[in-house]
């Protein structure tokens, strides 16, 4: 399905389209196989959407570990948690859903009632708590725990081409309701009131799910990455910058931008005759030059070395797909990234981050498809353009 | 002065101070915290879980999704004698985190799901415990499960999470402020909400209301989609669901209401740190009918049996049991969920009341002053669906205090 055969009105909870649901299964089964994995129990929202495909209450936070869909790979079972079928793929039968429960005992039973549970010698999970960590064995007698998140970042790491189409429209809705939050950006507002801002275009065009809460940021003129109180009033020439991130079917679209906050003495002196803006410039360039099918992801964080711009305290790439996604690319985990290759299919989000005492930030973080040529934007409006004519 | 509604109206509210003190709050957290540690031997907590970093800290950032919240996440160490945690975050110059913590407590992010992420972490924990100190943790990652050097020694590691669990069970007199103003809060959006209800408007329009009005109230986050659920007339005409019974909550979309739509409203916001919970009945475009007024006199009916046996020493037993005798030998809440639950750090916490961890735990859990319960019975009427609200009180010895404000309208 393309985004334009994607209706504008969703008014009934649904699976997951079959194409994109089949085609993410046999990723997932075929890792299970490779690792001789027979059952993968995964508590992790963006893993449970992906080998489930069916859409779940959305909360805010971290998730501790919990046995959120079950696959068996002998069967290709799959089991989910929901007390109701709305929204279950029709391939998973009512026998095999599960219900909400406080008792962590009940999980315990259901687990043991899966076909194949009792004689399951590897079952591999995507986290654990010390306390699933010893129950799981009651369930799995005879198996050992294995690791499952690493499977499913090899499964989910290069999308399908139906997954970029969802990443693509998941991005146009986080462009019209960050272009809401942009004209509401006047001196006297605050952060906090930017982000209802934002929030509220983002459910009025049907999404009701953010990626982040943390929208608008008034950029510091003293600190490379203060962050004042959330109340403080946006003043005249302020560069402030916005993370715009939706999750629509389970899909994330992000991008961030920085916008300046209009001011006759700031008109005299355009943003793009400033240091901080050429530098801004460079570092963009070579942080897509570096996403080359095979090239080393630590060469993003070469990037800055290179233009010679202080590494940012926030990823210099996320992965984008259901939810968050590998990989994720830091300063602070340089052997990580060295270890990571660019393939084709893979979607991230690049951040660029650049500061100059005395002016403030400029953030742009822009979402791209590697392909074989290179990175490709997944937004209609880089954030390049706009920026370098503002006046 | 507005006039006091809902649960307000039956009860004065004497123990909550008009302002918390949160240098205090942190402090009396703290203690709590160290003494359960080493009651049990505990000589650091690692701590990932997004509620309990803010409970062991303080600090407070708007929550996100959970597929990013489980990456880009703080980590708190809290040790047994040092009455500071540490903190690991990826913004250590923000003033919205409203640490009171000396600096060399606070550090840079760490990535406990990748090995190189857990192996720069175990070096800098190695610097704050000794070699043969007992770490507990709330979580264990893939990552942090090979790791055996200072982390886990033990082949299953020691529960961390439990000492948040306990330690958040009784609310100080400062967290119960900063608690009725994430309700303040979450009840001025769903006022504008309310009003906004018409044969017409989206789902997604009452949401789009709900998200503004709490940001410009004051609120962090939102915590869950908001939930304004249509409710069939008969169980028969909604989902299929594993229990036989009510499919709720169900999730939100495009469709547009109509009158005579019954809907039951769920929503929560953090605010402070801590999570409020809203839920009411609303009828779309007209008034109650008879039937639909006889639902909610017998739903204050089973509150106010509830509420009358709701006091420090009683059990979670007592209150089903008042329950239960008032609806007339039937469980009157949904068998997926629960008579009432806890409410702070999290949406819904200890203490369980009527929840399928069973009839002997709900005998064996005494309520006591401090802990804050939400209480949502329902009347299910099949046929012309039924009445749900959620209303939140805070525990005393004598009783019960009110901390929702907002009426039944349109009952």
């Amino acid at each position: 399905m393309t985004p334009s055969d994607e209706p504008l009105t969703v008014t009934d909870v649904r699976p997951d389209d079959t194409a994109l649901r089949h085609a993410r299964r046999a990723r997932v089964l075929a890792e299970m196989e490779a690792a001789d994995v027979d059952v993968l129990i995964v508590g992790r929202e963006g893993n449970a959407r992906y080998v489930s495909g069916a859409p779940r209450l959305w909360t805010a936070g971290s998730r501790s570990f919990g046995p959120g869909c079950v696959m068996v790979r002998a069967t290709g079972a799959i089991h989910v948690l929901s007390t109701w079928d709305e929204g279950i793929p029709d391939d998973i039968p009512h026998e095999n859903l599960y219900g909400i429960s406080f008792n962590t005992m009940n999980f315990v039973k259901v687990l043991q009632n899966i076909d194949g549970a009792a004689t399951a010698r590897t079952v591999a999970t995507d986290a654990l708590t010390p306390g699933f960590a010893q129950l799981l064995p009651m369930a799995f007698p005879s198996a050992e725990l294995v690791d499952g998140e690493e499977m499913m970042r090899r499964a989910r790491r290069v999308k399908t081409s139906e997954e970029i189409d969802m990443i693509r429209a998941s991005v146009r809705i986080a462009e019209r309701a960050l272009a809401e939050a942009e004209a509401a950006l006047v001196a006297g507002t605050t952060e906090r009131q930017l982000t209802g801002v934002f929030m509220e275009a983002m459910a009025s065009a049907g999404v009701t799910t953010p990626a982040a809460q943390d929208v608008a940021w008034i950029t510091s003129r003293d600190h490379p990455w203060r962050r004042a109180n959330r109340d403080a009033p946006v003043a005249a020439g302020d560069l402030v910058a916005f993370d715009a991130g939706i999750v629509r079917h389970g899909y994330v679209g992000e991008l961030g931008r920085t916008f300046r906050v209009e001011a006759i003495e700031v008109r005299a002196e355009p943003l793009a005759n400033r240091e901080v803006s050429a530098r801004w410039d460079e570092l963009w360039d070579r942080l897509l030059d570096a996403c080359r099918p095979g090239a080393a992801m630590s060469d993003l964080l070469g990037a800055y070395e290179v233009t010679g711009v202080q590494a940012p305290p926030m990823p210099v790439a996320r992965g984008l797909g259901l939810g968050f996604d590998p990989p994720l690319v830091t300063h602070a985990l340089p052997g990580t990234a060295a270890a990571q290759r660019f393939e084709p299919g893979m979607v991230l989000a690049l951040t660029a981050f650049a500061w100059q005492e005395g002016v403030g930030a400029v953030y742009g973080q822009e979402p791209v498809v590697v392909t074989a040529t290179g990175p490709e934007p997944l937004s209609t409006n880089p954030f390049r353009d706009p920026r370098s004519s503002m006046t | 002065m507005t006039q006091p509604a809902g649960l307000m109206t039956r009860a004065s509210t004497n123990h909550i101070p008009p302002e918390p003190d949160l240098e205090r709050m942190h402090r009396d957290r703290a203690e709590r915290v160290r003494t359960l540690m080493r009651e049990q031997g505990i000589d650091a907590l690692v701590l990932l879980g997004n509620t309990n970093v803010v409970y062991a800290t303080g600090a407070i950032w708007p929550l996100s999704d959970s597929g990013r919240a489980n990456f880009e996440q703080p980590v708190a160490v809290v040790l047994a004698d040092d009455e500071w945690p540490h903190l690991f975050s990826p913004v250590q110059e923000d003033d919205r985190l409203r640490l009171e913590l000396p600096a060399d407590h606070i550090h840079g992010p760490v990535y406990l799901d990748f090995d190189e992420g857990v192996q720069l972490f175990t070096s800098q924990l190695a610097d704050l415990v000794s070699g043969n100190a007992l770490v507990a943790i709330d979580e264990w990652t893939n990552a942090m499960r090979r790791e055996r050097s200072i982390l886990f020694a033990q082949d299953v590691p020691v529960d961390g999470g439990r000492v948040i669990s306990r330690s958040k069970l009784i609310k100080t007199r400062d967290e119960l402020a900063c608690m009725r103003e994430g309700l303040r809060i979450t009840e001025r959006a769903i006022a504008d909400v309310h009003a906004r209800v018409a044969p017409g408007v989206r789902q997604t329009d009452l949401t789009a209301t709900f998200l503004r009005t709490i940001f410009d109230a004051g609120a962090d986050a939102n915590i869950l989609d908001p939930i304004w659920q249509v409710m069939p007339s008969r169980i028969a005409d909604g989902p299929w669901t594993t229990t036989g019974d009510i499919a709720c909550p169900l999730l939100s979309t495009e469709r547009e209401l109509v009158e005579g739509d019954v809907l039951w409203v769920d929503t929560g916001i953090s605010y402070a740190g801590f999570h409020s919970d809203f839920g009411r009945t609303w009828i779309v475009g007209r008034e109650p009918d008879a039937r639909e007024r006889a639902q909610f006199d017998k739903w204050r009916e089973i509150m106010d049996a509830v509420l009358d046996v709701t006091r420090a020493g009683a059990t979670a037993a007592d209150l089903t049991a008042a329950a239960i005798t008032a609806a007339g030998g039937v469980k009157p809440w949904m068998p997926h969920f629960y008579l009432g639950h806890g409410l702070g750090i999290d949406s819904a916490e200890m203490p369980y009341v009527g929840s399928d961890i069973g009839e002997a735990f709900d005998a064996s859990l005494v309520l006591a002053a401090g802990m804050v319960l939400v209480l949502e019975p329902i009347v299910w009427d099949d046929g012309a669906a039924g009445y749900r609200a959620e209303d939140v009180l805070h525990i005393t010895e004598d009783g019960w205090e009110p901390m929702t404000d907002y009426p039944y309208d349109p009952f």
